[in-house]
């Protein structure tokens, strides 16, 4: 099979969500000497970005979606390992997490989706995170970016928390914070001192690019 | 103020598109009435969601204090998922949801067993019902509130294993559905004893921004079709809660045909639909229409915000009524419940009512 064969693969069971055909085009790629991080970023993440942008169109929904996520990390499964150490260190690290009190993670989870697609590698610290768990980890994995999500309005304000407990620690001015979630906005975003609110988790992800 | 019509009058005048004094008004506050009980000290989330009386006494209160046109009982969207089995976490103030969800395997579909409807807090929900829909009776319209299938079985499942199976297994969720929706019926009919006028359902799923049409036809229309019917039958007036941000509105008004469709309002999220937007496209034809104040500004705004909020909507749905030639089909409220966070301010709900008594005045 050739190296295009292989990409086409990737890409294409990410996009139909098959997660045997991933597995097995990511064995192949290494099989073949492949690059791991030309198999990630040449094939499971274009089959993502082909997936995000069909659910920003409404053209696909959140079970393809998540069908489609995790054939992606099914595959990243086996080529995560195989990238060089110098070349894993040089990857921007993120870290994702529903913060206290919220157990909705749906949008965290597509966040870390597309952030893992757009090159990052992502911390994934799920639901219901207390403040300390999501600031040591920040300063702890030297991350670049935080991403907090919630679904409700009571635990709004943990975002806020988060974000002074970065100052606290001296680690804010290292990192960019951004928001998602139904109950919050640019002006919370402002108001609490994080850095970006989104509403979509790929133009979340084209704002860091430009931003980090 | 001395209004030109009672509550009742006014709300059966919108559901006809009757003349009414004034447009209606329903911020959706529910669990945030618990803060009126115990002299004004309030009770727990707690205890206020597994007692009847309590539950139904926070509606009669709410009503006194802030005299509203609708008295909706929502208590949770984890009443059903607990007493399904799944574990629910309860603070003592902020609403429970479900922690632990019971499905980890797709056999585990086909273990969902309806339960005693009586016990648990289904009980408490339809009883409390009963309390409040009988002493508030000729005073408001009066509603139940229920989760619809796919809810029920999106918090009893978790959400993100739920749209996977449907993905992989479709036939495994139809299976619970079904057991879910026996559930649902029973509720109904048990709804339908208590006094009540309307149910309303929660069919939350009904968004663009997570199932499409096919799917949505496939997994929740058929049951809720079927239950919608239930409703009417046992003698209640059908409702329905979407806060979606993108809402299926051509399914769930142009089908489902509700006498009330309550919905939320994101301008941040492009092709939200916006209460003018949604009179002029006809939605309000043959339904009283209900939204669409950010629920944040109960707890982050100020009375003067809120204020100026309630009015421009009242200016804007009068304008898009007057030009759809349409009376009262529009009922000022807020695009989801009243947050009942301990920090929600009781002066901006008494202000949304007050601005609509004033500034929703129809000629």
């Amino acid at each position: 099979m050739s190296k295009d064969e292989i990409l086409n693969k990737l890409s294409d069971a990410v996009v139909t969500g098959k997660i045997e055909q991933a597995k097995a085009g990511a064995k192949e790629a290494l099989a073949a000497n492949m690059e791991a991080l030309t198999a990630i970023n040449e094939g499971l993440v274009k089959g993502m970005s082909i997936v995000g942008d069909r659910y920003a169109a409404h053209q696909v929904y959140l079970p393809q979606v998540l069908m489609s996520a995790h054939t992606m990390y099914a595959g990243l499964d086996i080529l995560l390992p195989a990238i060089p150490k110098a070349q894993a260190e040089n990857m921007s690290r993120c870290t994702v997490a529903v913060v206290e009190g919220d157990v909705h993670d749906i949008g965290k989870n597509i966040v870390k989706t597309m952030l893992t697609a757009g090159g990052y590698d992502c911390i994934d610290l799920g639901k219901d995170v207390p403040i300390e768990k999501i600031v040591s980890t920040a300063e702890k994995e030297k991350v670049k970016v935080v991403a907090l999500s919630t679904l409700m309005t009571p635990t709004m304000d943990g975002m806020k928390d988060v974000v002074d407990g970065l100052v606290e620690s001296g680690y804010r001015s290292k990192v960019k914070v951004c928001i998602g979630g139904p109950p919050t906005s640019p002006a919370f975003a402002k108001e609490i001192g994080a850095d970006h609110r989104d509403s979509n988790a790929q133009d979340c992800v084209a704002w860091l690019k430009k931003a980090v | 103020m001395t209004e030109g019509m009672t509550h009742v009058e006014r709300v059966m005048a919108a559901l006809t598109n009757e003349k009414a004094d004034r447009l209606p008004a329903y911020p959706i506050a529910c669990g945030v009435n618990r803060k009126l009980l115990n002299g004004g000290k309030g009770v727990s989330y707690r205890d206020w969601c597994h007692d009847p009386k309590l539950f139904a006494q926070a509606f009669i209160e709410g009503q006194k204090y802030f005299d509203f046109d609708f008295a909706i009982g929502l208590m949770d969207l984890s009443v059903m998922a607990g007493d399904l089995g799944a574990h629910v976490r309860m603070d003592e103030e902020n609403t429970p949801f479900v922690d632990k969800h019971i499905v980890n395997s797709l056999e585990d579909y086909e273990k969902f067993v309806v339960p005693d409807i009586k016990k648990g807090r289904s009980g408490v929900l339809i009883e409390g019902t009963r309390i409040y829909s009988q002493a508030l009776a000729g005073q408001v319209i009066t509603a139940g509130f229920l989760e619809g299938p796919l809810l029920a079985l999106s918090q009893t499942a978790g959400a993100e294993r739920m749209f996977l199976d449907m993905f992989t297994d479709p036939s495994a969720i139809h299976k619970a559905l079904k057991v879910i929706t026996e559930y649902d019926a029973e509720m109904v009919k048990a709804f339908g004893t208590t006094g009540c006028n309307g149910l309303c359902w929660d069919y939350l799923w009904a968004n663009y921004s997570c199932l499409g049409d096919a799917e949505y036809g496939e997994f929740e229309e058929p049951y809720a079709t079927k239950l919608n019917k239930l409703t009417g039958e046992n003698g209640m007036a059908l409702a329905i809660h979407n806060c979606a941000d993108l809402p299926h509105l051509d399914t769930q008004i142009k089908k489902f045909k509700p006498a009330i469709y309550s919905m939320a309002y994101y301008p941040l999220i492009p092709g939200s639909p916006s209460a003018s937007e949604v009179i002029e496209k006809g939605y309000a034809d043959n339904c009283l229409v209900a939204g669409q104040i950010d629920p944040q500004l109960f707890i982050r705004g100020t009375v003067e915000k809120i204020s100026k909020v309630t009015s421009d909507l009242c200016h804007e749905v009068k304008t898009a009524l007057c030009k759809r030639n349409l009376n009262a089909r529009y009922c000022i409220a807020s695009g989801c419940e009243v947050p009942p966070d301990i920090n929600t301010k009781l002066e901006n709900i008494k202000a949304v009512v007050d601005v609509t008594k004033k500034e929703g005045r129809l000629n």
